[in-house]
């Protein structure tokens, strides 16, 4: 009990591959026990107040440039995320650690992978055979009911909702392990708390559906082989196509998480590089599911079929 | 409105790639962000060492002369070609004509 007393105050976490010390507690995030790497990103309380006055202008709730990335939840918090190595957060008025916390690992963990230079897909992704494969779309498109679908017929999931990629020296895009837990409902909170009357049912929700995994959960980084794009449909099939040409690149962008912040980082060329890397080494395809009934079984068969497809080539 | 009259492209005419344009390579084809619009561009393989030849001012003679040699064309073929290509790059503010000195 005295321990855990002790190192309450300050925790170091494994997140995203990084180590991150944090005064706020994150219950979904693996703890370090002894810590010997150095530390790569540092979670701080402060009063951010006055620097928010003085960077933003009345009605802005996001300032971003070369150098940090700031925003305004209201009656939550002010977010500041600098050079991929300090997040700080300033509540407003009452606390409230949770929905700071999807913030944190949501937006922020964004900006941070970004700062960083690796690029943030939105999406799932999930471990086949030793390699990774994405599952993008939008909100609500049904990507972490298709990810625990492949999780219960005992794949490992490496992320829910962020998608991490690097590239080794020979260029091989790699996805990044993000914590051992799914979320399905994170895919509705909103970006930046722009419109954060949603944020209460979510919040609700939260302690209903947050899934740990940890015995289902692949530690290390694989290389990204595949990446399928879950869109909805009114047709009665699912149906998978390939997806070709410069339509590659615009869907790389689409779901580029929290696409906004590429340019305004000074990050269109970095960006528009690095997908092309993407494109040059892997294949995309639409994986299109009925609006009306639960398909996700049927999905994950369409997918197995189409790697098994690929790998006999 | 037609602001650009493309059809007085000449051979003394000097071009020259609009900056803000950022290019890659994809499946061995030049592909093209225009930051300006947006957009995305498939120059092809051609398009991308016409593209390449335009990055400081150059007459479409100049540039005929250098692709001609370069893939073993005829001239009359050549500008066949790449003239309505050079069209469509300015009709997109991909590149522009520069004043003659």
């Amino acid at each position: 009990m005295n321990t855990m007393e002790t190192v309450a105050n300050e925790v170091i976490y494994k997140a995203f591959g990084f180590s991150v010390r944090s005064k706020i507690s994150f219950p979904e995030l693996l703890i370090v026990e002894n810590n010997s790497d150095s530390i790569d990103i540092e979670i701080e309380l402060k009063d951010l107040s006055n620097l928010w006055l003085e960077l933003s202008d009345s009605k802005s709730t996001l300032v971003m440039n070369e150098m940090l990335v700031m925003f305004k939840v209201a009656d939550t918090a002010i977010f500041l995320i600098e050079k991929g190595k300090r997040i700080t957060v300033s509540p407003i008025n009452q606390y409230k650690e949770d929905i700071i916390r999807l913030y944190l690992l949501g937006s922020c963990m964004g900006a941070v992978l970004m700062q960083r230079g690796i690029l943030p897909l939105h999406g799932s992704a999930v471990a086949i055979n030793g390699k990774a494969y994405a599952i993008i779309g939008d909100s609500g498109a049904g990507k972490s009911t298709l990810a625990s679908a492949f999780l219960h017929k005992g794949y490992q999931l490496l992320t829910d909702d962020v998608i991490g990629i690097y590239f080794t020296k020979e260029n091989e895009p790699m996805v990044i392990p993000s914590y051992p837990q799914q979320k399905l409902w994170q895919n509705s909170l909103d970006e930046f708390g722009i419109n954060n009357r949603e944020l209460r049912p979510i919040y609700q929700r939260e302690t209903k559906f947050a899934i740990p995994i940890k015995n289902q959960f692949s530690s290390i980084p694989l290389p990204l082989s595949g990446l399928f794009e879950l869109v909805i449909t009114e047709k009665e099939d699912v149906e998978l196509k390939q997806i070709e040409g410069l339509y590659r690149l615009q869907t790389l962008l689409i779901h580029t998480y929290r696409n906004l912040l590429i340019k305004n980082l000074g990050l269109t060329n970095w960006h528009f590089t690095n997908s092309t890397k993407i494109v040059n080494q892997i294949n995309m395809y639409q994986l299109q599911r009925p609006k009306k009934k639960f398909t996700a079984n049927e999905l994950v068969l369409q997918i197995l079929s189409c790697i098994k497809k690929e790998n006999e080539r | 409105m037609k602001i650009l009259n493309v059809d007085k492209l000449t051979m003394e005419t000097t071009i020259v790639q609009r900056p803000g344009n950022i290019i890659s390579d994809m499946d061995g084809e030049t592909v093209m962000m225009s930051i300006e619009n947006g957009k995305y561009y498939n120059l092809g393989e051609i398009g991308g060492a016409v593209w390449k030849n335009l990055s400081i001012p150059i007459t479409i003679g100049d540039l005929i002369s250098k692709l001609t040699s370069e893939f073993n064309v005829e001239i009359s073929e050549c500008q066949k070609e790449v003239i309505p290509f050079l069209e469509q790059l300015l009709n997109e503010r991909l590149i522009m004509i520069e004043k003659s000195i």
